[in-house]
């Protein structure tokens, strides 16, 4: 269900604010606590941290504009194609800051290192306290990390060799979200068999000049058999929300494509409603316009299960990063010199176990009869 | 990167050798010399390219030449050599 990332306060006495920088877009994909934006006054500016993962459904304010405390910044969705709700929430009684007081200095740091926004945290007395938050993370379902974790902090110090900061493009905060989302949310595991690539290259060649294909289809008619896997299989292409499976209707299936220095992960909407050919053609479509950097946003959002292959680099293995909100990704592989090649998988244990992806990997490694 | 979207502009013989260089080129950065490929040779086939490189060669193709193309028309018989991509451009361009 998708939730609304209201304008915070920055102070008690401005009931406004500047967006002076927003560092995504409608169809990132952000984790809790990662700093979404900034908003100021003419006193202070404040980071403005995402509350919880999701994707960036829509937003309703730009950098240089001015909006009022407490509207609705953007929504966030768990799926990247949910429906935002027409009507804006209005923020709820208590829920603003009339109920928390300015953090203290101490607060603030500690606010910081948690990645946090003191917006919604009931203050005791006037000002918002390191007590106050403390009560208030005791009461959360999915606690911030407290500062004695074993897990870094968000805010990291500074390297004590000389250097420069140097902001990340769009596609780098992208890779950023879905490393975090990998280290932080799924437990990755990997595994991966080997097989005879022959069967599969013969049937590809026939496919493709039976087809008058300009591309060997071999790696698009391997995803599509992932899909149909998919199918037979729904545990595959589901995610796990806090304790509960989230079984996808559609399987969206992502595909990376290495655009020069940038690595896209495409995504084909829909594809259990597609046979070999239309699949083939939409993927056809997502790899170049991946290829000339311009993927639509629903052709970059939205994976359910994903495919990649390094094949082209000669590679013998790799472990792919899963991608926000899937729980398989398929690797393949076939180094030129060893005649056999190779189809691996990241997978989120929480959902999958090594038995499951390994009947999968096993299924794929045969051509259709 | 020369841009033109009017077949009154585009040479054949400009527009081969156009394409044969960044054949070439791709294939270059593959380690593969692709100086001997004949203007009929069908690309795929002589094994200078893999997907991914002609995959850069089509959108090369679309972006150079102003001439974005269908899916379906991503086919041996439109593009599958030098000769084929040149007709097909100049066809299409003129009609």
């Amino acid at each position: 269900m998708p939730s609304p990332l209201h304008v915070p306060r920055v102070n008690n006495n401005d009931d406004s604010v500047r967006i002076v920088d927003l560092g995504v877009k409608e169809g990132d994909f952000v984790t809790r606590g990662q700093i979404i934006g900034a908003v100021e006054t003419d006193k202070a500016v404040l980071d403005v941290p995402a509350e919880r993962d999701g994707y960036v459904l829509k937003i309703l304010h730009r950098t240089g504009e001015t909006a009022s405390v407490g509207s609705v910044l953007l929504w966030l969705g768990q799926i990247a194609t949910e429906r935002v709700p027409d009507q804006a929430p209005a923020m709820v009684a208590g829920e603003t800051r009339s109920a928390t007081g300015r953090p203290t200095a101490k607060a603030q740091e500690m606010l910081r290192e948690l990645g946090l926004s003191a917006e919604g945290i009931p203050a005791a007395g006037e000002r918002l306290t390191v007590v106050d938050i403390e009560a208030w993370l005791a009461t959360q379902r999915n606690p911030a990390r407290l500062p004695s974790s074993p897990v870094p902090a968000a805010s990291e110090p500074t390297p004590a060799v000389s250097g420069e900061y140097v902001e990340l493009s769009g596609e780098e905060r992208g890779m950023l979200s879905t490393v975090l989302w990998h280290r932080d949310r799924a437990a990755a595991a990997y595994l991966d068999v080997e097989y005879d690539p022959k069967p599969w290259n013969d049937y590809a060649v026939r496919y493709g000049e039976e087809n008058k294909l300009l591309l060997s289809p071999l790696l698009a008619l391997l995803a599509f058999r992932l899909v149909e896997l998919a199918k037979a299989t729904p545990r595959v292409n589901g995610t796990i929300v806090d304790d509960r499976r989230y079984q996808y209707h559609p399987v969206n299936l992502g595909f990376t494509v290495q655009a020069g220095q940038t690595l896209y992960l495409g995504v084909v909407q829909g594809a259990q409603e597609m046979n070999a050919a239309r699949f083939i053609d939409a993927l056809g479509e997502v790899q170049r316009h991946a290829m000339a950097h311009k993927l639509r946003p629903a052709e970059s959002s939205g994976a359910t299960l994903a495919f990649s292959s390094m094949a082209r680099w000669n590679v013998g293995r790799h472990i792919p990063v899963l991608p926000p909100c899937t729980s398989l990704i398929v690797a393949h592989a076939a180094p030129r010199t060893s005649g056999s090649a190779v189809l691996g998988a990241s997978y989120d244990h929480r959902l999958l176990s090594g038995f499951d992806v390994v009947q999968v990997l096993q299924s794929l490694a045969r051509p259709p009869a | 990167m020369t841009r033109s979207s009017s077949s009154s502009s585009l040479d054949r013989e400009a527009v081969k050798t156009a394409i044969r260089t960044k054949v070439i080129e791709l294939a270059k950065a593959l380690d593969i010399d692709a100086h001997g490929l004949s203007d009929s040779d069908i690309i795929p086939a002589t094994g200078l390219l893999d997907s991914t490189a002609i995959l850069e060669l089509v959108v090369w193709y679309e972006q150079t030449y102003d001439f974005p193309l269908k899916q379906e028309e991503i086919n041996i018989d439109n593009l599958g050599s030098i000769d084929a991509m040149t007709d097909f451009l100049l066809s299409r361009k003129r009609a």
